[in-house]
């Protein structure tokens, strides 16, 4: 249904060139995912500062939301970048408090406004159409980091449309990131579980519940590795997902084996990918590769 | 002897307190300051001795097998309901349904009895010093139950084999209730349990209530009982 | 319509409203001066929505179906998990439910014990109370307490895997149980606490609660009856079922039992059977919203029954919430109910191999429903346990292939959505979308305000 992708650098380069290899590996993906493409790239920012990405609106409304929102952050915390581009607002602002309650007093400005993606390392750029459309709008290939993941969609059940798309933020959990290929067979049962316990779901997707599958299990105590394995029991369906926050990068696939992964580990990065031709578009070197196992969960940590 | 302060503590906590007294092997228990408390001595199965200081509210001694429970204050609903066997006495008064579905041993009320007192009683024997409410001895199929006072409407109404005695008024008789005269032996019974149980209480006569077992198997010919029971 | 022999005869015709069988129950009931009774549940014809108006909708493109006779597909059910210290956790989803020691003969409990014991499932004593027997040859037994309390014994309760507070049931709610004096024999008698013979009528109510704002006092008085160990069932004929399924989630059970209006019984006024309850299907799925709006799903967990027939109306009923389901008929026929045994004896009470709903009489050809022993020792024990085992096993495999074809390694995996509606009714009802569009016709069990609390 749809094509993964990772980086992750292991030496130690906070300049990484994510951006770029992300974008190739997904370009090489395109066919089996033409709907909609985006990517999660992780990297240096300002110290104590949040960044966000925000859904303005669609058609139209983006100047006159992005000024309100704009407005309303700065009663919040200093606000010491704003920029427009296409649907989205990019603010950076110097901010310690609640995360729930920032997200919840912008989204709050005006309606369709969503925040795509939060976080103290972590940013999120998704829109309908191809990985090269992305780059053009965005300039994905320019930006460095960290580690990345990415992902072009082959819609099933649900919607075409940016909010649909994934990486998918786990909201209220910042710098989560997760992106999926498969179907989780028990999502409207997980749904209804996390909606009772307060829980707002964005989409009809059922990739969105992963991110806060693991953000809860990791909130009940369990470490980021731990709430990937967890998944394998508590997930039904068939999946490979990519899930990362600003110090982890990891993979889990379902003990079924239903959707491929692939990944390769030197002692300079670690690439991850649904086809092997795409790691072949995004590396370079010597590199050796290998399909997950069923039900094989692995972490790496900056 | 084991004592307990109810002050502070949960239903949970005081049941436990008294069930680990039982189990260490105490014969009498002493609980204070019961406050009305649900739930009390719930289930207890061994012989002990168990006192409740205050007044309790519904369920006590309930299911119990075997001890003798003691409330110096009144009672809530369904006192000693389901009991096995066991004495259960009360100082004060009982709500709704006290002595419901006992199959053995013998519930002493000194004051009132409410509504439903002893029903579906199946073996043992209920005596209340004072008087009870509607529809007392319903549906009572085997056991004994002795009112000293006066009873209210319904009483004994759709009875099977149980024996009921009412020394005050009767409000009205239920369903298939009739009146008998007691027995030599029966009289000899009253007298006997009213010495052990209650010295002080005088009643000039008893009144016997049985079923006229007209309801115990459906029949059309006698559609005037039917009329009201169906 | 019987054809005319003579040509100038008009062909007889029969009335709409007085039918045939109308005319008959008028009759039988001047002479009788009552109304009637029987056994066995409603016997109507189904117009209404039942199981059979949804279809399941397996994995083609947007999912993956698992390998139907070689992956994994779970069929561990645990009940009770919400206060209880010993939940009661079971190999099946399938459960044996409460039918009394009194309308069954004791061969016919024991086969159901032994039976359910062997499937990996449980059993349910019923009116009258515990069997030894039963308690010997059960890894799970549930004890059923009900408004007659027959039978009533702490020991029993604290011998029991699991105590299910019975406030009504689905073929009869809001009326109590009834055993014709021919069933009222010595032993049965003795464990009631009757004399014998006598046609037997329980109350309708509890005898020492009236409303669930006493039942929360009885629930706690169950628990420290049994030191909190065991989980604490609700079980209710379907009549309110969201207000009703609210309450006794709200009261503290940890499992909520809604058994339909298609449900069994021995001996019941056949108008309860035919008019009183909601159907099974509108039952399950009154039973979710209503846990879901007291935030409880998930957390209280729900047992459907009521003509539970197969695996697939199981399958279905779990789709739409049910997190197990009891079987009572389907058992009793796979015992030997309805068998084509013996059969001069069923054309004796006025009835036929596949046509017999005489429960009640007293006198049933197979040895079930009857506590006569010459009919008793009709039903040997090991061979109908067997059958008992073997029906279990049937309607859970049946589950976990469609489990499978929709794509889950869970059987409790199974959502509404795995369904659409074959009928507009069906649509309204479970708020599954109709066949061939995206709309829920009506809104499904949201009829009332959600969020009430």
């Amino acid at each position: 249904m749809c094509g993964i992708a990772g980086y992750f650098d292991k030496t130690g380069n906070d300049s990484a060139a994510i951006g770029a290899v992300v974008l190739k590996m997904l370009e090489a993906l395109g066919a089996r995912g033409p709907d909609s493409a985006g990517v999660a790239l992780y990297g240096g920012r300002a110290k104590g500062e949040m960044v966000l990405r925000i859904k303005v609106g669609e058609n139209g409304s983006v100047a006159k939301n992005a000024t309100r929102l704009v407005a309303e952050a700065r009663k919040l915390g200093k606000v010491s970048k704003s920029a427009t581009t296409a649907e989205y607002l990019r603010l950076a602002l110097k901010y310690q408090g609640d995360p729930k309650e920032l997200e919840r007093r912008l989204e709050s400005v005006a309606a369709g406004v969503e925040i795509v993606s939060m976080g103290r390392r972590l940013e999120i750029v998704k829109q309908v159409g191809s990985p090269q459309n992305l780059d053009a709008t965005y300039g994905i290939a320019k930006l460095t980091g960290t580690h990345g993941i990415g992902h072009t969609r082959l819609c099933t059940e649900s919607k075409v449309d940016l909010s649909h798309s994934q990486p998918f933020w786990a909201h209220g959990c910042p710098d989560l990131a997760v992106v999926h290929n498969g179907h989780i067979t028990n999502y409207h049962k997980l749904r209804r579980l996390y909606e009772q316990r307060g829980h707002k779901f964005y989409t009809e997707n059922d990739s969105e519940v992963i991110g806060m599958y693991l953000a809860d299990q990791m909130a009940r105590g369990l470490n980021f590795r731990q709430a990937l394995e967890a998944s394998l029991k508590d997930l039904d369906g068939s999946f490979s997902y990519l899930a990362a926050d600003g110090e982890h990068f990891g993979f889990a696939k379902d003990v079924f084996a239903f959707k491929p992964l692939l990944f390769t580990e030197t002692d300079k990065f670690v690439a991850v990918a649904t086809e092997e031709v795409a790691l072949h578009a995004g590396l370079t070197g010597d590199y050796h590769v290998r399909e997950a196992q069923a039900g094989e969960v692995r972490v790496w940590e900056r | 002897m084991g004592a307990i302060n109810c002050d502070g503590r949960t239903i949970r906590e005081i049941n436990s307190e008294i069930k680990r007294l039982v189990a260490d092997g105490e014969k009498n228990i002493v609980v204070k300051n019961t406050a009305a408390r649900h739930n009390l001595g719930v289930a207890i199965v061994k012989p002990v001795k168990l006192r409740f200081e205050g007044s309790v509210g519904y369920y006590c001694a309930g299911m119990i097998d075997g001890p003798t429970v003691e409330v110096t204050g009144s009672a809530g609903w369904g006192l000693a309901e389901s009991m096995l066997n066991g004495t259960v006495i009360v100082r004060g008064s009982a709500g709704n349904a006290a002595a419901a579905t006992i199959r053995g041993g013998t519930v002493v009320i000194h004051g009132d009895a409410a509504a439903r007192l002893a029903v579906a009683l199946k073996g043992g024997l209920v005596l209340v010093g004072g008087n009870c409410g509607y529809m007392a001895g319903f549906m009572a199929q085997k056991g004994t139950l002795i009112v000293c006072g006066d009873v209210g409407a319904a009483f004994g109404d759709s009875m099977y084999e149980a024996v009921c005695f009412v020394g005050g008024k009767i409000g009205e008789l239920g369903n298939d209730a009739v009146i008998e005269k007691p027995t030599e032996q029966e009289e000899a019974f009253l007298r006997d349990t009213l010495k052990s149980h209650m010295p002080k209480k005088t009643v000039l006569k008893f009144k016997k209530v049985v079923a006229g077992r007209k309801l115990w198997n459906f029949s059309k010919q006698e559609r005037a009982v039917w009329k009201e029971a169906l | 319509m019987a054809p005319h022999s003579e040509p100038n005869r008009p062909p007889l015709k029969a009335s709409g409203t007085y039918t045939p069988a109308v005319i008959e129950d008028i009759q039988v009931k001047a002479e009788l001066g009552r109304y009637r009774l029987r056994g066995f549940g409603t016997l109507r014809e189904r117009t209404w929505a039942t199981f059979d108006d949804l279809t399941f909708i397996p994995c083609t493109l947007t999912r993956i179906p698992l390998e139907g006779y070689r992956e994994k597909c779970s069929a561990r059910t645990v009940l009770g998990k919400r206060f209880a210290k010993k939940p009661i956790e079971l190999d099946i989803p399938i459960m044996i439910t409460g039918m009394s020691w009194g309308a069954l003969s004791y061969n016919a409990k024991v086969a159901l014990a032994k039976g359910a014991n062997a499937a990996g499932s449980s059993n349910t004593t019923g009116d009258g109370g515990m069997l030894m027997a039963e308690r010997e040859n059960s890894r799970a037994l549930i004890y059923e307490v009900l408004p007659s309390r027959y039978g009533i014994n702490v020991h029993h309760l604290q011998m029991a895997d699991g105590i299910e507070l019975t406030i009504g049931q689905g073929a009869k709610p809001g009326t109590g149980g009834l055993l014709l004096g021919s069933k009222v024999l010595d032993t049965i008698a003795k464990q009631r606490d009757l004399p014998v013979g006598v046609d037997q009528r329980s109350p309708a109510r509890h005898p020492d609660f009236l409303g669930p704002d006493d039942m929360v006092i009885k629930i706690e008085e169950l628990r420290e009856a049994t030191d909190w160990r065991v989980p604490i069932f609700v079980k209710m004929g379907a009549t309110r079922v969201f207000d009703d399924v609210r309450l006794a989630a709200k009261a503290g059970a940890d499992v909520v039992v809604v058994d339909g209006m298609e449900g069994g019984t021995g001996a019941a006024a056949e108008i309860c059977q035919e008019h009183t309850g909601i159907p099974t299907l509108a039952a399950v799925c009154e039973a979710r919203a209503a846990l879901e709006d007291v935030g409880l799903y998930g957390e209280v967990q729900l047992i459907i029954a009521g003509g539970i027939r197969n695996g697939v109306d199981a399958a279905k009923a779990m789709a739409l919430g049910a997190d197990a389901c009891y079987i009572g008929t389907a058992a009793l026929i796979a015992l030997n109910c309805n068998a084509p045994l013996y059969v001069e004896d069923y054309e004796k009470i006025g009835a036929a191999p596949y046509h017999c709903h005489h429960c009640h009489t007293g006198l049933c050809p197979v040895g079930i429903t009857t506590q006569k022993e010459d009919l008793m020792k009709r039903l040997e024990i090991e061979p109908a346990a067997e059958r008992v085992a073997n029906l279990l096993h049937a309607m859970t495999s049946e589950i976990q292939v469609l489990a499978r074809a929709c794509g889950k390694a869970d059987i409790h995996d199974l959502e509404p959505e795995d369904l659409r509606a074959l009928s507009l009714e069906a649509s309204m009802i479970c708020d599954v979308p109709l066949v061939g569009t995206t709309r829920v016709f009506g809104g499904g069990p949201g009829w009332k305000e959600r969020r009430c609390h």
